[in-house]
């Protein structure tokens, strides 16, 4: 059974009776003639009884078809699949995905992206509910989407659609609300796939329904191939866009703390960086910040050109130790969500730094004990820790944020192996070469071939001549971290280092293309004076001189090595777990040592602070430690997570959990470019606010213009039969004339 | 169609109530343009002289001219003439049919009445009978002008009734006026045919020169009806509900081949056969007439000689 687009139309079917009720009222007032020439009437009767009879039937037929067939045109019959036409129990199931994502916030003229969204969904499930045939509603969100450690949660699965269904699809949409996750379509549509498996028994209808930003559907191959299988099991797919323009936004997309030291009344530099997603320079733009819950002075940013990002840093010096907050804020514009920045700074009581001399004298440890904690006033919140190489292979070495190797001859393998582990799980290493260093020793144990810690293989110590027509510095250092410092102008105490000796490297030593060493800083001779590489996730810096001014004459009165270094610990030191981001919609994951806590964790979202805030169970993972993950992260802000120790006292770590900046870029993609990316797959593409303006617009083949060629078809055959069905006198004049003559 | 013929027509003529104005109206009309007949003979009436010339009878010679004037004038009169026309006319049920202006019944006893008229005036014998099944009335053949009142008492018929029964009129004729001359009869026809045909070869073999006037009206030539009609038989009592625009093709094939039946039965005979519609203009009756009565007069003619 067709459905129609105009169901009460179908009762202009009974019109289809009015020829025979024409004709049977003719019957009744047929006119009476007084014939004289019966006879040839009879004869004529008696001929043309069967067929004329016929023809006249066939006329009437024709003419109630004929009636019939303009009254369904206008209707307009919608024919489905065959499946559904011989099962005759087709039903469509409207599948609405409704994008969720912060950028769907979009406001503009008393309306947002969000609410047109809404009203599309309403206005599909008003066409749902006019039409006769069973009809099925599901809604999910972009963000209930299915993810990993969370099931797909959607707001309404398989719903019947009856009588009632608007209103409970009005109460559903008004407690929606666009979220702070920037999901994209993919998830949704893989969710929704899984969740409904094959279509066999109905007809499935896909609403996406989005905002169409240019960031998800630039590089579209995979949402093409996923569409593309939806509709190649005959799901009829409909795109709704719900933003006609992109909109200038501001967003916060950094907030992290510089390189340096963090220990508690130690002053730390602090980067924002706001990115202008307009097409408009922005002038003058603020950022409020708050330390701790206390106002401190705006960040001002000059100027924003269009779709740059512009960094600006900031000092901030807390006196405690432990984690802070830190938040920035813009001020508010279309989208609100990615107007706040949310940071956590775990400041330290102080920083153990181990320095381990090979000399009994332990002259470099010294220098560079007095380097990296000069005392006060100048507070570094560096403890370092002089010990010999027995060290390294007897004590956990976790707890140092840096170690430094200074003239060390040899080591122990199981030292060797130890600062390996150390380095790889993302401790620093600074290596200082001096007289004790032999190079067959160190290459064999630190170099390795290219596989140890050290960066580049020795050859021998080297004596760098004095040159005294040429006044070049005997330092050469490149834009690195440790030396940016010194960058951009003439400084005159690095210009002040000699070096006198050092450890050369092979003549034909270069780094290797695939590794991550580099030659950091080099002597006037060209010779790698410092090379840096990556191990694991710390890093190593060789120096090829001695620390203390023994080679050289660096420490001695001038002030630059104590800022080397100290830029080196900074660069150097290990990155601590607050600092990482965390994204909302991605699960919180938190890692206990064994033994140490309750495997119980609670969790207080930045909603609720404490009140029904979610317990979680940790699990063991593989490696022995228990993990506790928190799935719900929807909204931006500081969650806290509440552990107790197995010694009963309870610690609270913080987690600063930001929205996915990128989604605040409004830039959207026009119906033209959607279709290049999606060339090849059938769908139709409207604006919001045209969506079904021109009537429901369901899945079947629309039969409504076949019937009016059908139509014209029958009224020819009609014509022609009524035609010969009829007397048509001849011109009168012409007999006269004839009959006269 | 000339000016006079215009009050021929039978929308003009039917305005004319009384037969006679009818009758007098038509011939007159016809009449006026037309040379007198150009036919001479023994009469009465004297028409005429002129100059004799060689052939003329010596007879015709007026010697009391020859005597004041020493020339030959031969005196003319009208003719006397020995036409001795019967009119047969159909009143029967089916001669009332008639849609808008004259009803079969109207056009032919007009018609008669025309003839009628025309045949007085030049001094022929005229007789009418009516007839249905049976003769209804009969007028005797006479010469006089005032004949013509009795001929239209004959035609007077209040209504025409009765089913037709030609071939007994036809005889009934035959023994009525045993004396050779000519039969018109004015009918529609719709009889049986075999009784006609006899009828007709009966008129034949006593010598009658025998002219049909087949009357029928434009409906039933052309049958325009349309829309369910009720057919009522005004002498069959059958009746028919039909749809007539179907029925037309069957209906116009069976009336031609009657028609062509007639004609050539007509012609077998050497009858003169006039079909007629009641739309159509008296004159060409009247024309149709005065041609076959040139065709009796040489006949006759050359049969006195």
């Amino acid at each position: 059974m067709p459905s129609f687009l105009y169901p009460p139309l179908v009762w202009g079917l009974l019109l289809a009776g009015l020829p025979v009720l024409i004709h049977l009222i003719n019957m009744m007032r047929h006119r009476r003639v007084r014939w004289a020439a019966m006879e040839f009437l009879l004869v004529s009767q008696k001929k043309n009884r069967t067929w004329v009879l016929l023809k006249q039937l066939l006329l009437l037929l024709l003419r109630a078809a004929a009636i019939a067939t303009l009254v369904l045109a206008v209707a307009q019959p919608l024919v489905r699949n065959e499946l559904g036409i011989l099962f005759g129990g087709s039903r469509t199931h409207h599948v609405v995905l409704l994008d969720d994502s912060f950028s769907m916030s979009d406001r503009w003229a008393g309306t947002s992206a969000m609410d047109e969204a809404k009203s599309v969904v309403q206005r599909i499930g008003a066409m749902a509910q006019e039409r006769i045939e069973p009809q099925r509603f599901t809604l999910l969100r972009f963000s209930q989407a299915g993810r990993v450690g969370r099931d797909t949660q959607p707001d309404m699965l398989e719903e019947t659609v009856d009588s009632e269904f608007t209103d409970l699809l009005a109460a559903k949409l008004h407690a929606i609300a666009a979220s702070q996750s920037a999901a994209g379509p993919g998830e949704a549509i893989h969710s929704i796939d899984q969740l409904l498996g094959e279509s066999d028994d109905e007809n499935r209808i896909v609403y996406l329904i989005s905002d169409f930003r240019a960031r998800q559907w630039d590089q579209a191959d995979d949402l093409r191939n996923q569409l593309a299988a939806l509709a190649a099991k005959g799901v009829a797919l409909h795109l709704v866009n719900c933003v006609d323009r992109a909109q200038p936004n501001l967003a916060l997309t950094n907030l992290a703390a510089a390189s340096g030291t963090r220990a508690a009344g130690v002053p730390l530099v602090m980067e924002v960086t706001v990115e202008n997603f307009g097409d408009a320079p922005a002038r003058d733009v603020p950022v409020i910040l708050e330390e701790d819950g206390h106002a401190r002075p705006a960040v001002k940013f000059e100027s924003l050109p269009p779709r740059r990002a512009v960094t600006e840093r900031f000092l901030v010096r807390f006196p405690t130790a432990g984690q802070h907050q830190i938040i920035a804020r813009l001020d508010s514009d279309v989208v609100a969500a990615d107007n706040y920045r949310f940071g956590i700074v775990d400041f330290p009581v102080d920083v153990p730094v181990l320095i381990v001399d090979g000399s009994l004298e332990a002259q470099d440890a010294r220098f560079l004990s007095a380097a990296l904690a000069p005392g006060a006033p100048a507070q570094t919140g560096i403890s370092p820790r002089i010990e010999t190489p027995r060290y390294l292979s007897l004590n956990p070495l976790d707890a140092y944020q840096v170690i430094y190797l200074a003239n060390v001859d040899r080591l122990d393998e199981s030292a060797v192996e130890a600062l390996e582990q150390y380095v790889k799980a993302g401790g620093g290493l600074a290596v200082f070469l001096g007289p004790r260093c032999r190079a067959t020793i160190v290459n064999e144990q630190l170099y390795r071939d290219g596989k140890g810690l050290l960066p580049m293989p020795l050859s021998a110590p080297a004596e760098l001549l004095v040159d005294r027509v040429e006044k070049t510095p005997d330092l050469d250092v490149t834009d690195h971290p440790m030396f940016r410092v010194f960058a951009g102008q003439r400084n005159t105490f690095l210009s002040m280092v000699n070096v006198s000796r050092y450890f050369a490297v092979p003549d034909d030593w270069r780094p290797a293309p695939g590794s991550t060493a580099r030659v950091i800083a080099r002597l006037r001779n060209g010779a790698p004076l410092a090379v840096e590489q990556a191990f694991g996730e710390g890093r190593v810096i060789a120096v090829t001189t001695t620390a203390a001014p023994v080679w050289n004459n660096w420490a001695t009165n001038n002030p630059s090595f104590v800022v080397a270094i100290q830029e080196m610990q900074a660069y150097l030191a290990r990155r601590p777990a607050a600092t990482k981001t965390h994204l909302v919609g991605e699960p919180l994951g938190l890692q206990l040592p064994p033994g140490k806590y309750e495997p119980k964790v609670r969790f207080t979202t930045p909603e609720d602070d404490g009140l029904g805030s979610p317990s979680v169970d940790a699990v063991p993972s593989p490696d022995g430690s228990l993990v506790a993950s928190l799935a719900q992260t929807d909204t931006s802000g500081v969650y806290r997570a509440q552990l107790t120790a197995t010694d009963g006292t309870s610690e609270v770590r913080q987690y600063a959990v930001n929205v996915d900046p990128l989604e605040g870029d409004l830039a959207a993609i026009s119906g033209e470019q959607l279709a290049s990316r999606l060339e090849g797959v059938p769908y139709d593409y409207r604006q919001a606010a045209a969506f079904g303006d021109e009537g429901p617009q369901q899945a079947g083949y629309n039969l409504g213009t076949a019937l009016l060629y059908v139509l014209v078809g029958m009224l020819l055959v009609e014509q022609i039969l009524a035609w010969s069905c009829t007397y048509h006198p001849p011109n009168r004049a012409k007999t006269a004339g004839g009959g006269a003559a | 169609m000339s000016d006079a013929n215009r009050f021929l027509m039978p929308e003009a003529i039917k305005r004319i109530a009384r037969l006679d104005l009818r009758a007098r109206h038509v011939v007159e009309g016809f009449l006026s343009g037309m040379h007198r007949s150009p036919y001479f003979g023994q009469s009465v009436e004297f028409l005429q002289h002129r100059e004799y010339a060689r052939g003329d009878d010596i007879r015709d010679v007026d010697w009391k001219v020859w005597a004041k004037q020493d020339r030959y004038y031969v005196k003319q009169y009208e003719e006397d003439t020995n036409l001795r026309c019967t009119l047969l006319v159909d009143v029967s049920a089916s001669m009332r049919y008639g849609d808008g202006h004259l009803s079969k019944y109207e056009y032919a006893s007009t018609l008669a009445a025309c003839l009628a008229y025309l045949l007085l005036r030049q001094q022929d014998a005229v007789g009418c009978v009516s007839f249905d099944e049976t003769t209804r009335m009969t007028a005797p053949l006479r010469t006089k002008r005032n004949h013509l009142d009795s001929i239209l008492k004959t035609l007077d018929v209040s209504r025409p009734e009765h089913k037709t029964d030609v071939l007994g009129v036809l005889r009934r004729a035959a023994e009525r006026f045993p004396r050779p001359g000519m039969m018109v009869l004015v009918s529609d026809l719709l009889v049986e045919r075999e009784g006609l045909m006899k009828g007709l070869k009966l008129l034949r073999s006593r010598g009658h020169d025998v002219m049909v006037f087949h009357v029928l009206d434009d409906d039933e030539l052309d049958f325009p009806f349309n829309g369910p009609t009720r057919f009522e038989g005004l002498e069959l009592p059958e009746h028919l509900a039909c749809n007539p625009r179907a029925l037309r093709e069957g209906y116009l094939a069976a009336l031609n081949e009657y028609l062509s039946e007639v004609r050539r039965g007509c012609v077998g005979q050497r009858v003169d056969y006039v079909l007629l519609r009641t739309s159509q203009p008296l004159d060409a009756a009247l024309a149709a007439y005065l041609s076959n009565r040139l065709g009796v007069r040489h006949r006759s003619r050359g049969g006195r000689r």
